[in-house]
């Protein structure tokens, strides 16, 4: 039965509001009794609200993308700001496990839905792989925010983030850059292109990340709080600027934040994650991105989902298991950081519709293909983040007084 | 249970104990890693001993025995680098002060063991506020009544090694004034402060301590927070009143001047400690807290009111036999600087304020420092 035009149009206007309303007060109520991070909550009512196609919730509204790429913009800053790049040169076997770990998970994801689907076009199968390698910035920092977890797990956890998502931004980039060959047959353009989303991404990072820091010079003392406001309008300028340029908005924020963190600007720890603002683009990004998977998709590629979901968790806890001792921490810790590695979400959704922006019909087939994983993951990923560091001891036990 | 009996040890050795704090290498707060430190440091021989304290965020270690300032300062530089170097594996800081700047005490995690869950059940919010970092140094002694002389003699001196040692400037985020902090938040305790008047270690272990045990109040001298106490198993006495400072050097330094003082003691020259002594003993020790070799003291014996700092820079003067007989004289050289021009460590973390405007600066320069 259709609606009558003035309910529709009330629904309409109100759909997002009320479906962000809704997500927080379920994830608060669940969060609070039964430990179950806020991440997943939002995600599930994403996929409600995305399953029940609610009018003026997905394509009715433009710039929803792009407020999507802020937030996520916000939280690859956070995580470069993370990184400290001193730690690879005194402890190399995380940048190895990193990479490692990486190069195994596409690897096996390649072999495995080759093998699985092999009706499915090379550059699909590659592309796949390329998004499989991500862990989700988003799902991984809420959750340790929110467990205010502290120690190996967590540290290695953000470290391999930062890098398995570097090379997954890379390697996607290389399979766009040979499509783009196969279709023009000109390589000047393909490599052009490539390079110049790569290249120009960093540098307009390491420029915002030298300019930056030096506007605020002096003025950190007088307006601490100032400093955070900077640099999320800073995130918002680099994204932006990417949209306009066609560059990466992600790698761009990540490269921002990890050179800010080597000009030693101090956020403090009350800033951490943006606050309220920064709490409040969380939930739309979860929700949204939930929200535009397509159902018609699920069905069809949960079975592939969930052997995809097998292969990229295994590879990720054997080459952390098997690193974890000459890397100094015990094996189970080893183990852990793998599983807490599983997240996967908004980062591979928003990278590929901007591969979808370039102009290719790679995006959709491909988003097509990870749906069942994006989903399975995206909904228990958190979750399995939460009990790993939990059973390694960093989550904080205690109650605020 | 009665006191266990003093094992006599040989005079004026020495053992130091620093407490020092884990930090997260972004934004400088402190980060609950004992747990992972230690395991990797487990895989290898250390210079010395290391064990956990109350908070993940804590690790202490101490040095064996020692008679001599050289081997005590080479075996801490080797315990320094051996720490750094583990760290750096696991992308931790490490550094000295008395009080982390700004940690938020109620993240901080009690570690998982039955005498450290126990205490913060009975202690409460004290416990986790008690997340400060000191430095401990034993005084070998021969006698248990030389132990007692000792402990009491050197009350009128504790100021000068909280002023020496004070590193605490900053708590909670802002500057306290105190130039030592961390000793507010041990004065919390129901059982700090000083021990109760006696130079007669059998009146001491079976009047005061039997008496105290039957009110079931305490089971053992582990439940006493004094400022100086006795260690029957050791054979020692332990000053505790000292801040981690932020180099190894001016722990060393602490150490041997407390040894010289010791040894000064021990000739007896100077009038007996009485219980009168005790009256000026808090305020004094408020001055050091407070103003660090800036307060102003009042000598016990003769009523005169007397600046921190000039007291010891003579007490200095008075130490130089001894130190030279003790080898000593570079640590007196290192306590006449802080003494003197250079100050002490809540000075010089004041300066890193004003340098770099954030209490995240602070700890930065404090964990740079302890590299050095």
């Amino acid at each position: 039965m259709p609606l009558p035009a003035e309910l529709s149009y009330l629904l309409q206007t109100i759909a997002w509001p009320l479906v962000l309303l809704l997500a927080w007060v379920l994830a608060d109520f669940l969060h609070a009794h039964w430990h179950i991070p806020r991440v997943s909550s939002y995600v599930a009512i994403g996929m409600f609200a995305g399953a029940v196609d609610l009018p003026g919730l997905t394509d009715d509204i433009t710039g929803l993308p792009f407020v999507a790429n802020v937030a996520l913009a916000l939280v690859l800053f956070e995580l470069g700001y993370r990184i400290n790049l001193r730690w690879f040169r005194n402890n190399p076997w995380v940048l190895v496990a990193g990479v490692a770990e990486s190069v195994l998970t596409f690897a096996a994801v390649f072999g495995v839905i080759s093998w699985l689907v092999p009706d499915m076009r090379l550059h699909v199968h590659l592309a796949v792989a390329a998004l499989a390698m991500a862990s989700s910035p988003a799902g991984v920092l809420r959750v340790v925010h929110e467990t205010r977890s502290s120690g190996q797990v967590t540290e290695r956890v953000m470290h391999l983030t930062a890098i398995n998502c570097l090379l997954s931004v890379l390697v996607l980039q290389l399979v766009t850059g040979s499509r783009t060959l196969r279709v023009s047959g000109d390589w000047m353009q393909a490599v052009f292109a490539s390079l110049h989303v790569l290249g120009t991404s960093l540098v307009v990072g390491m420029l915002l990340g030298f300019v930056v820091p030096k506007l605020l010079k002096g003025r950190l003392a007088a307006a601490p709080d100032g400093a955070t406001v900077v640099f999320a309008l800073s995130v918002l300028l680099l994204t932006t600027a990417a949209y306009g340029l066609k560059l990466s908005p992600l790698l761009a924020a990540l490269t921002f934040g990890v050179v800010a963190r080597e000009r030693r600007v101090h956020l403090t720890n009350a800033q951490r994650n943006f606050g309220t603002a920064g709490d409040l683009l969380g939930v739309f990004l979860f929700v949204y991105v939930a929200s535009v998977l397509e159902w018609r998709d699920v069905l069809p590629g949960l079975q592939l989902g969930v052997v995809l979901v097998l292969v990229r968790m295994s590879s990720k806890v054997l080459v952390n298991l098997t690193l974890a001792q000459v890397s100094g921490i015990t094996p189970f810790k080893g183990a852990m950081t793998g599983l807490a590695l599983t997240p996967m979400s908004a980062f591979v959704v928003l990278l590929v519709s901007q591969t979808g922006a370039v102009g290719f019909d790679l995006a959709e087939q491909t988003l097509a293909a990870i749906t069942g994983m994006v989903l399975v993951l995206e909904l228990l990923g958190p979750l399995v983040t939460q009990r790993a560091l939990m059973a390694a001891r960093e989550a904080q036990v205690t109650q605020e007084a | 249970m009665a006191l266990e009996t003093f094992k006599a040890s040989e005079s004026l050795t020495l053992g130091v104990e620093l407490e020092l704090q884990l930090l997260n290498a972004y934004d400088l707060d402190l980060s609950s890693s004992a747990s992972d430190l230690l395991e990797l440091l487990g895989r290898s021989p250390f210079p010395g001993m290391v064990t956990p304290e109350m908070t993940q965020s804590m690790i202490e270690v101490a040095t064996s025995v020692h008679t001599r300032h050289g081997p005590l300062l080479s075996q801490l530089r080797n315990i320094r680098d051996t720490l750094v170097t583990a760290c750096d594996r696991l992308n931790i800081e490490i550094a000295g002060g008395g009080t982390h700047p700004f940690q938020r005490w109620f993240e901080q995690r009690i570690f998982q063991r039955p005498r450290f869950q126990q205490l913060s059940g009975l202690y409460g919010y004290l416990a986790k506020q008690f997340t400060v970092f000191g430095q401990h140094v034993h005084v070998g002694c021969a006698s248990a009544d030389e132990a007692l002389y000792l402990l009491h003699a050197l009350n009128r001196y504790v100021p000068h090694f909280i002023a020496l040692s004070a590193s605490s400037p900053y708590s909670q985020g802002v500057d306290t004034l105190f130039d030592s902090a961390r000793l507010n938040s041990v004065f919390a305790f129901p059982l700090s402060g000083r021990a109760p008047f006696t130079l007669s270690w059998s009146e001491f272990s079976e009047v005061y301590f039997t008496k105290m045990e039957s009110t079931g109040v305490v089971e053992s001298m582990k439940d006493f927070y004094w400022d100086i106490r006795p260690k029957p198993e050791f054979g020692t006495i332990e000053l505790r009143v000292c801040d981690t400072p932020l180099t190894v050097e001016r722990a060393a330094g602490l150490a041997c001047y407390l040894q010289a003082l010791c040894r000064h003691l021990l000739q007896r020259t100077e009038p007996l400690p009485e219980d009168d002594d005790y009256l000026v003993y808090t305020y004094n020790r408020f001055q050091a807290c407070r103003f660090g070799l800036d307060g102003t003291m009042v000598n016990p014996k003769t009523r005169e009111q007397i600046s921190i700092r000039e007291d010891i820079l003579h007490t200095l003067r008075v130490l130089q036999p001894h130190a030279q007989a003790l080898d000593s004289l570079a640590a007196m050289d290192e306590i006449e600087r802080a003494a003197g021009h250079s100050g002490n460590h809540a000075t010089w973390l004041r300066e890193r304020f004003a340098e770099s405007g954030t209490v995240q600066g602070v700890v930065r320069a404090a964990a740079d420092l302890l590299r050095v």
